[in-house]
């Protein structure tokens, strides 16, 4: 049942985006219509018949999605100056928007539509602006489909006389237009700004409404407020559930990307699609959709074997990506496995050291998981040669910082001659964090929980000096310990010395350690007082300071103070570059 | 800002009056056109950010609004008073614009000041070529005060710039 509740949910956002997009072609073919160089407005028209090719594609609507490709085509001549734009095409191109109307019309009241001596047209006209070049593919475009030959044949006679369908169109289309405005009414499209902002006022209702509890728990039984409690945080709920979408409208499109890249490559892949269905966070999805396209076009180009290699290898000669998605508690785990050749690390050991990333000594000790992790070093690439498709060596560490900026990790499985498996682990929803809030220098900090591994409490006299960091052990761990007040005034007063503050307290003092793991390093942060765990409602901060690295954002404290939250990857990144460019002066 | 000074004075009278807000930074007077103020509130507590510009104290909840806060005293170098009078930076005055929201921080109560706009002397030689074109408007000369008029979104910007070049350099 529910699946058939998910189908009936596309249907109706696919046609809301395509009236949208059919409203708009006509709009954009009116300006076009007045000023016949308008190349902007024509490449309007090129991308929105695009997009609705490829969103009709993903929906099995294949009417739709040939109208929209010779379309699409159309004004890709159009835009190269192939066709002239006289008033004869015109018509011939109202026309084809009308009966692409009538197409997405069609979806919602099943009916036959006559598309095909339009589409015909068209394609006689591309044809005749490049003569000699695309025969076969016109030729292919007008096999596939199941209407009958006779019919298509009907069609094409009356190309000639086309005065005579065409007002009965025209009168469809007036007629459709009334309809179109009660699809409207069961599926608002809401921009997201004005969500953000909705979001953001819940969260202000949020932190008001702990304030008002703290300051009156003494006096007034916490009952007084349960209701109030209740009610404002189904409304979060809420409100933040309005902002979640399926994977699955994201997932669909890879299907054209996984056959493009195969195709680029000459290999044969089919992309599996899992747990479509998971819900997501919007804003999440978008911030990691180039990522995702990066590593489906990489498992397709650097996993997938060609055809004969398989063959040789005993797999089938179609390769198969698969993309799911689950949910775990607050998290949104995303995979994508191919069942390729597997990375080698020696490969990427051979690669690093030749391309600086590391030096042979280093390299070395390095566990074969921690060899395959630096492809996501920036400036790596396998790839001996690029491709049109992937080895640019830029990407995979643009999809770590990508993951990094929201919180998220990635980890790369993978076994020689198997394939291989990214796994990403997203929050469900990028606006409640779970925390732990401490103390330092009198001001209130919070950690997020997903990068803390453990709470220790150690004496100084356990913390060693090595080399230029300090070392502690705890349960067999090595942890880099850093004393954040440290880390943070040597920004400002750059000559303070590093380790003023380890010297200065007594031997028998004792810390509390907040320990992180991130990217692989283990460090443990000395703050002066553990305060409590707390699901905060992250900020952003304000421009001109939004890009401060140690920083993910802003909340607002129950007792009106505000509180920062700290990005542990931007910390740690700094951490690492000060040590390397500190080994370079060296 | 000054741009729309420049239009407004031009589309109707030159001696058109202006509102100007006047507060004391260090021994000196300075003004802000009225509109890119948006409400004097007493300085809230202020947290402190790493990664920033000393000039920078932090940021503040301001009606629900985080906003940074800024000193401009320390900002421009302007001596600070260290006598028995100074009792901290009581109020600060909130900006806004479009992009940016923020604070600055002033001792007194600040005054509003009608002058008319031919009153604002646009061309200045400070010795400052960089400070001349980019933040200081004018001046403005009355009986017994000589009031510098910023634009303060140009001073922001200006601080952007720096504080990327900071990180660049920490980077590097």
């Amino acid at each position: 049942m529910s699946n058939e509740n998910k189908d009936q949910e596309y249907r109706e956002i696919f046609l809301a985006e395509a009236l949208e997009n059919y409203t708009e072609i006509n709009r954009l073919l009116t300006v076009v219509e007045k000023n016949v160089h308008d190349a902007s407005s024509v490449q309007a028209l090129f991308r929105i018949t695009h997009t609705l090719k490829g969103n009709a594609t993903g929906m099995g609507f294949d009417k739709i999605a040939e109208m929209a490709h010779v379309m699409e085509d159309f004004f890709g001549e159009v835009r190269e100056g192939r066709i002239l734009l006289g008033n004869e095409i015109f018509t011939s191109v109202f026309k084809a928007a009308d009966v692409l109307g009538e197409l997405i019309e069609a979806i919602k009241t099943p009916r036959d539509v006559k598309y095909r001596g339009i589409k015909t047209k068209l394609e006689i006209v591309i044809k005749n602006a490049k003569p000699s070049a695309d025969k076969d593919s016109s030729a292919a475009k007008t096999q596939p489909g199941n209407v009958v030959a006779s019919k298509e044949n009907e069609q094409i006679t009356t190309l000639g006389t086309e005065e005579t369908p065409e007002p009965e169109v025209n009168n469809e289309a007036e007629h459709e237009v009334e309809s179109t405005n009660v699809t409207f009414s069961d599926l608002v499209q809401v921009p997201v700004k004005k969500l953000d902002n909705l979001l953001n006022l819940v969260g202000e209702l949020v932190i008001e409404r702990d304030r008002i509890i703290a300051n009156t728990a003494s006096g007034h039984s916490s009952n007084e407020y349960s209701r109030l409690n209740r009610i404002s945080s189904d409304l979060q709920y809420s409100v933040m559930d309005v902002r979640l979408v399926q994977v699955g409208f994201l997932f669909n499109k890879f299907h054209r990307i996984v056959r493009d890249a195969a195709n680029k490559e000459s290999k044969v892949v089919k992309l599996k699609l899992e747990g479509t269905e998971t819900e997501i966070d919007r804003n999440v999805l978008q911030v990691i959709s180039d990522s995702l396209i990066h590593l489906i076009r990489n498992s397709v180009g650097h996993g997938v074997e060609k055809p004969d290699q398989r063959k040789t290898k005993g797999k089938p000669e179609e390769g198969t990506v698969t993309l799911s998605a689950s949910s775990e508690s607050d998290n949104v785990i995303i995979k994508i496995k191919d069942d390729g050749a597997g990375i080698d690390p020696a490969k990427i050991k051979a690669k690093a050291i030749e391309k600086g990333v590391i030096s042979a000594a280093d390299a070395n000790q390095m566990s074969d998981r921690d060899l395959i992790g630096l492809i996501f070093e920036p400036g790596f690439s396998t790839m001996d040669h690029v491709t049109a498709i992937s080895g640019r060596g830029v990407g995979m560490d643009v999809v770590k910082k990508a993951l990094d900026s929201i919180g998220g990790t990635v980890n790369v499985d993978s076994m020689i001659g198997e394939g291989s498996i990214f796994t990403l682990s997203l929050p469900s929803s990028m606006a409640v964090k779970s925390t732990l809030l401490f103390d330092l220098e009198n001001q209130t900090y919070a950690i997020p929980l997903s990068y803390t591994e453990s709470v220790i409490s150690i004496y100084k006299s356990e913390i060693h000096k090595a080399a230029n960091g300090l070392i502690a052990v705890h349960l067999g761990h090595t942890i880099h310990v850093v004393f954040l007040a440290d880390l943070f005034a040597t920004h400002t007063e750059p000559k303070k010395k590093r380790y003023q503050k380890f010297d200065q307290l007594h031997q028998e003092q004792k810390l509390e350690i907040v320990v992180v793991f991130f990217n692989g390093k283990r460090i443990g942060f000395v703050v002066d007082k553990l305060l409590q765990q707390k699901e905060i409602v992250e900020k952003p901060l304000k421009k001109p300071y939004d890009s401060i690295p140690f920083l993910s954002g802003v909340t607002i404290l129950g007792n009106g103070n505000v509180c920062l939250s700290l990005s542990i990857p931007g910390i740690i990144n700094s951490i690492l570059n000060n040590q390397t460019s500190k080994t370079i002066n060296a | 800002m000054s741009e729309v000074n420049h239009s407004t004075a031009a589309g109707q009278t030159l001696a058109r009056n202006q509102q100007i807000v006047v507060f004391k930074l260090g021994q000196e007077e300075y003004g802000l056109s009225i509109d890119q103020i948006k409400e004097v509130v007493i300085t809230p507590t202020v947290t402190r950010m790493p990664q920033t510009p000393a000039y920078v104290k932090g940021v503040a909840n301001i009606r629900g609004n985080v906003i940074a806060i800024l000193d401009l005293e320390e900002k421009f170098g302007l001596v600070r008073n260290t006598d028995a009078d100074f009792k901290g930076n009581n109020y600060t005055l909130v900006i806004e614009s479009d992009e940016y929201k923020m604070g600055i921080l002033v001792r007194e109560v600040p005054n509003t000041l009608s002058i008319s706009t031919s009153s604002i002397e646009n061309s200045i030689f400070t010795g400052d070529q960089q400070a001349e074109q980019s933040y200081i408007v004018g001046i403005v000369k009355l009986e017994k005060q000589l009031i510098i008029m910023i634009d303060i979104f140009k001073v922001i910007s200006e601080q952007e710039g720096q504080l990327f070049k900071k990180q660049d350099e920490v980077a590097a």
